[in-house]
């Protein structure tokens, strides 16, 4: 009765989100305050709504009710408590209620938060968001329902794919799909603000902490994901270009651009049209990565027509939100006014230019994943994207930009000054070059690329503290007068700052990582010793170990610098028994801000094991920089000013972020 | 009847969250935009006067930023003055009320009587397992106590009492280990380790393997008067080609009966087959044992679905019937095609089954009598 | 500078940067772009030397010989043509005799595929999409079941 019940609560989010759809939009254009009052509190109800059936779906994993289709397909009784619960989003069908759950979570914030919008703007915006909630509520009951049931259902289900049994891969999609989904509200506002014909300053400060939230989470999502594949892969490498990861990173960078010119229209009133725009593609390339990714076309163009009506039903909706929402704005924008004028040579020059290259290594993405799936279903030839293309394209798009990066804030407004904003950056300019004469002076002259780009990464790092310093005027004033005025900093300069300065560091860490990294590959036998960037490795041998669901061959080695014991690695090779499946465990020690990894490969029957050893300096500070651009987000998000006229407490906000997750 | 109550109440405190903020808002004097923009522009003008006093901006910059900002604030300004006049409210009120009241509940009562299924109730795992035994599939308990075993795998009286089930649902080889499992634990006596050979040579389509004999002799050796591991070790020495040997064995138990035994026709059937068996020594003891699927067939069953499996095994019923209809065949084979058709719940062809049975032994009264007996034990009637 | 001017400028460093990056994604497209071969192909069209294509079969059963230092060699098959490859480092968890694989490198003068990757997927039953139809056209695959997985 309980599972009936979470189904109904779906079927009963799904009529509230039709009438959300429907009564505050024709309120919002009849101008008619009672029909628009409803908008807040239905959009809430609907979020109790999905959570209660969310809430059902994660009793039947965790009492294992293998009545309920998905619970038999995905679980099992002996599965560990933590894997139950997240197993819940562990397939498709859980996954998407987790997607519809955040949708419309961002819907009930926005009723509960949004006091200070004006009330059409609200009305209508809920009831875009209405709009996607009710669609795709309907594609979970039509083609994905998670409360399918079995009349008879058998004692044991079958398992959840043990390569999802990881703590990364567990938080990495709630996180993702925050980040993803919160991009709904943003598209939401510009699709009102398009019906409204309200495209204005105060418009574009209203957007922004619904932007910056759901780009601090894409960025903290997209890390996690990284960090997952490069430990569970065993690989070694962190980012793949493959399309599921690319499928990410097209809304990250849409969703930056949209962060940089939104804060030209709101100072300026200028890059309306778009910024609309960018909010539209921004949100239409988070429904793209989700159609990629849930209709099969990534693992088969073939594979569509297999199961075609999953994916029949996300691209109809697809069109149906992307080429409504485009035509709307084809029909409204020429009506928007065009807003203040600037010179080339000003912040918002440096904003539009990144907003150029931001959009422009977008689009390489965007061809590289999609142009062998296009080829493939137009001509049925077979060909792959790799690596090469991406570096070949995003990597010379995107030097450009992180050269511009430190100008951008120290320019003025409307007119800029180049020679007194380069003034501003000299020490850090120093500071660049002298970085990267001591790169050269360590590595010698063969590698030209890499001292540079690290000169580009210090650039970035310390363009963003100048930018700091010169705010409140240091040299002028002395440090301890400068103290106080650093505190009173509006949070958004800070945001902009610790954003810069992450990016700096992710640069720095990719930079050092592919440049610097040393591997070894070999065959070793007991009392073999691997030599690696000063590192001894030990070989002591490999013994068979039993996991609760897996057995593995485990390598123990004795880590040692120049004699001294540095650390024990143990990397193993498993084998899931349930589903006979192999993975690799690689076995990672830190030191500093690098890492050796060790993965193991293939034993060769006499005790001896291929292994592979890698010295990969400084990467660490790829994931810890992203970490520090979304810590940029949410103390921008913080920032007092965004609370006018605009979703109230963020502090509350950030609290209520992560509810879905539990 | 809980559960549509509870139904109703979640469609109405739905229809509520619609119907309660629509009478509650009034008829507000400002426009439907409210005065949230001029918030936001006074907010920036302040904003600009604050850097400007930290000297964060030049003075002129400062002073083109606030032309500009007032400017549209003066703009909001005049929008709302618009506005404010323009606000209508025609009767759309009882449209929406009619909407929340009855299209609500109907699309989702609706919606939900073709996707849900109200009458199917929840299984949690745990309360399965604790249901009242009576009310449960022999499947359930023998997975409760599996789950009791696998928590206490040291109690003996939980593999006895599982043993014998396992023989009937036919996993015979579980049945066999957890016979090993008692007697690790209990001790051997008699009647488990004869029992236990018997769920080998069932697991072993028949043929007795070296350690089911072992466990009849050792079954023999504790009680010599025990007539079952006798038996089974009379067929193992037919199977072994010791005819000779086999057939002293036979004799030996068929003098030690009284007659009314039900193995006694067997016996004498296995009897009589190696003793005019002399001339032809090179029947191989494959023919000996009961024809039953091969441990390909019941590997590849047990890959397969529910489904699959009732058909596999329907087939190889089926099999088995057209052979015995064309061919004849053993006592033991016509009782397990009896025992199939009554396990699938075939009632009517077990029946037909045991006529034809019955019709193929009309001449060999023994054969008679163990059939007949055969068929009352599967409470067949034989009408 | 006049408003006229000022516009030109944008307009014009707009058109600049994106004539960049379409120029640049048109020469990486047309530079970087791997083919998916088979060993047929191969055998049939004989291809420029150092021209990075990806290749796709069933690695021959039996044919794996491991050397010391990681260093691997195997066969490649499509049941028509066979091509030795061979490959310096870790396998994949789910390369297996009998099964499909992808590499990607160069066909050596000597024609001898030099890898430099090896693919494989996170999937138990997973035949690479490419493999799958380049058997299919050799018409050896029989495992319609397997590939719907």
């Amino acid at each position: 009765m309980i599972v009936e019940f979470g189904h109904y609560a779906l079927v009963l989010a799904f009529a509230l989100s039709l009438v959300q759809s429907v009564v505050p939009l024709w309120g919002a254009l009849a101008r008619d305050d009672r029909l628009m009052a409803v908008a807040a509190p239905v959009s809430v109800t609907t979020f109790i709504m999905v959570l209660l059936s969310f809430a059902v779906l994660t009793n039947a994993y965790l009492t294992a009710d293998f009545s309920v289709l998905n619970v038999l397909e995905n679980s099992h009784s002996a599965k560990p408590l933590v894997y139950k619960f997240t197993g819940v989003w562990g397939n498709h069908e859980g996954s998407m209620l987790l997607w519809v759950l955040i949708l419309v979570f961002f819907g009930a914030l926005v009723g509960f938060f949004g006091g200070n919008l004006p009330k059409d703007l609200r009305a209508a915006t809920l009831a875009v968001q209405g709009w996607i909630s009710a669609g795709f509520i309907l594609f979970l009951l039509a083609t994905s329902n998670p409360f399918a049931r079995v009349a008879n259902p058998p004692l044991e289900g079958a398992d959840l794919n043990p390569i999802l049994q990881d703590i990364g891969l567990a938080i990495h999609p709630p996180l993702l799909y925050v980040g993803y989904v919160g991009f709904s509200i943003t598209f939401s506002f510009a699709v009102a603000a398009l019906i409204l014909g309200r495209t204005d300053a105060a418009w574009a400060r209203w957007v922004r902490p619904w932007t910056l939230l759901a780009w601090s989470f894409l960025t903290l999502g997209i890390a996690m994901g990284s960090y997952w594949a490069y430990y569970e892969l065993g690989w070694g490498g962190w980012w793949f270009w493959d399309p599921v990861e690319n499928a990410s990173l097209m809304p990250w960078l849409a969703g930056t651009a949209l962060l940089h010119s939104a804060i030209v229209m709101e100072r300026r009133e200028a890059l309306k049209i778009w910024t609309i725009l960018l909010a539209i593609f921004t949100f239409s390339l988070s429904l793209l990565g989700t159609f990629l990714v849930r209709s099969g076309v990534l693992t088969s163009v073939h594979a569509f027509a297999t199961d075609p009506t999953r994916g029949v039903f996300i691209l109809a909706l697809l069109c149906f939100f992307i080429g409504g929402s485009l035509a709307l704005y084809a029909w409204r924008a020429p009506a928007l006014k065009q807003g203040g004028l600037f010179a080339p040579i000003s912040r918002e020059g440096a904003l539009v230019l990144n907003n150029l290259f931001l959009t422009s290594a977008c689009a390489a993405v965007f061809v590289g994943t999609l142009y062998p799936l296009f080829l493939d279903a137009v001509t049925g030839e077979k060909i792959s994207v790799g690596a090469p293309f991406f570096n070949l394209t995003f990597g010379p798009l995107m030097v450009p930009l992180l050269i511009a990066v430190p100008f951008g804030p120290v320019l003025s407004w409307k007119r800029g000054d180049l020679l007194a904003a380069s003034q501003r950056l000299y020490a850090a300019f120093g500071l660049a070059i002298l970085m990267t004469v001591f790169t050269f002076w360590l590595w010698g002259m063969d590698m030209v690329l890499a001292p540079l780009g690290v000169g580009l990464a210090v650039w970035v790092m310390a363009g963003a503290v100048a930018e700091i310093l010169t705010r409140v005027k240091i040299l002028e004033i002395g440090p301890s007068r400068a103290f106080s005025r650093l505190i009173g900093l509006p949070g958004s300069a800070w945001g902009t700052s610790m954003a810069h300065f992450g990016v700096g560091v992710t640069v720095l860490g990719i930079v050092t990582a592919s440049a610097f990294q040393e591997e070894r590959i070999a065959t070793v036998r007991p009392g073999d010793v691997v030599e690696l960037s000063g590192y001894q490795l030990t070989f002591d041998g490999a013994a068979p170990r039993r996991g609760p669901n897996f057995t593995e061959e485990v390598g123990h080695f004795t880590i040692r610098q120049g004699g001294i014991f540095v650390a024990e690695l143990d990397p193993s090779k498993r084998v899931y028994t349930a589903r006979q499946m192999p993975t690799t465990e690689a076995a990672i020690h830190t030191t500093g801000f690098s890492q050796l990894y060790l993965s193991l490969g293939e034993s060769r029957g006499d005790g001896a094991v291929d292994v592979r050893v890698y010295f990969k300096p400084l990467i660490t500070l790829i994931w810890i920089g992203c970490v520090i651009m979304a810590l940029g987000g949410a103390v921008s998000i913080a920032d007092r000013r965004l609370r006018v006229g605009a979703p109230k407490p963020a502090r509350k906000r950030k609290s209520a972020a992560p509810a879905p997750a539990e | 009847m809980v559960f549509w109550i509870l139904i109703a109440v979640m469609t109405a405190a739905a229809a509520l969250s619609v119907l309660v903020p629509m009478s509650r808002a009034r008829r507000s004097q400002d426009g439907p935009s409210g005065n949230a923009d001029e918030a936001v522009y006074r907010d920036q003008l302040s904003a600009i006067e604050a850097e400007l006093k930290r000297g964060l901006i030049e003075p002129e910059a400062a002073g083109a930023a606030r032309t500009e900002i007032a400017r549209r604030l003066l703009n909001a300004h005049d929008n709302h003055e618009r506005e404010a006049g323009r606000i209508s409210q025609a009767p759309r009120l009882k449209f929406v009320q009619g909407l929340a009241l009855f299209a609500l509940p109907a699309v989702a009562v609706g919606l939900y009587l073709f996707f849900g299924a109200p009458d199917v109730p929840d299984a949690p795992l745990a309360a399965r397992l604790q249901a009242p035994a009576e009310e449960q599939s022999v499947d359930i308990l023998v997975a409760r106590v599996e789950r009791h075993l696998a928590e206490n795998p040291e109690d003996g009286q939980g593999w006895v009492v599982i043993a014998p089930v396992y023989l009937s649902i036919g996993r015979a080889q579980d049945s066999a280990r957890a016979y090993a499992q008692a007697i690790r634990l209990l001790g051997p006596r008699q009647d488990w380790l004869t029992d236990m050979g018997e769920a080998m040579v069932i697991a072993n389509q028949g043929l007795v393997p070296a350690e089911a004999r072992q466990a009849f002799e050792q079954a023999a050796a504790m009680d010599a008067s025990a007539v079952k591991p006798r038996f089974f070790l009379a067929i193992a020495l037919g199977q072994e080609g010791r005819k000779s040997e086999a057939i002293e064995a036979w004799r030996n138990l068929i003098a030690g009966a009284d007659g009314t035994e039900a193995w006694l026709g067997a016996a004498r059937n296995e009897l009589a087959e190696l003793a005019g068996a002399d001339g032809q020594s090179d029947r191989t003891s494959q023919t000996l044992a009961p024809r039953g699927p091969s441990q390909e067939d019941v590997a590849a069953s047990q890959d397969m679905s529910p489904v699959d499996r009732q058909a596999m095994i329907r087939s190889m019923v089926s099999g088995l019937a057209e052979r015995l209809a064309d061919e004849g065949g053993s006592v033991s084979e016509w009782g397990q095609l009896m025992q199939a058709y009554v396990v699938l719940g075939e009632m009517q062809s077990a029946e037909n089954a045991l006529e034809d049975a019955q019709a193929a032994f009309a001449d060999k009264p023994e054969d008679l009598s163990s059939i007949k007996d055969a068929a009352r034990q599967l409470g067949l009637t034989g009408s | 500078m006049t408003r006229k001017q000022r516009r030109l400028t944008l307009i014009g460093t707009a058109g600049v940067v994106l004539a960049s990056a379409f120029g640049l994604i048109l020469f990486a497209l047309y530079d970087e772009l791997v083919f998916f071969q088979s060993p047929t192909d191969i055998a049939l069209t004989p291809l420029p030397s150092g021209q990075r294509i990806r290749l796709g079969g069933l690695v021959e059963e039996g044919s794996v010989v491991r050397s010391d230092n990681a260093e691997v060699s195997f066969r490649v098959t499509d049941m028509e043509n066979t091509i030795s490859v061979t490959y310096k480092g870790i396998l994949p968890d789910l390369f297996r005799e009998g099964q499909g694989v992808v590499t990607e490198g160069i066909v050596s003068p000597a024609g001898i595929f030099i890898a430099d990757s090896v693919l494989a997927k996170h999937d138990e039953n997973y035949i690479p999409k490419e493999v799958a139809e380049a058997l299919k056209k050799q018409g050896h695959w029989q495992g319609g079941k397997a590939a719907a997985n």
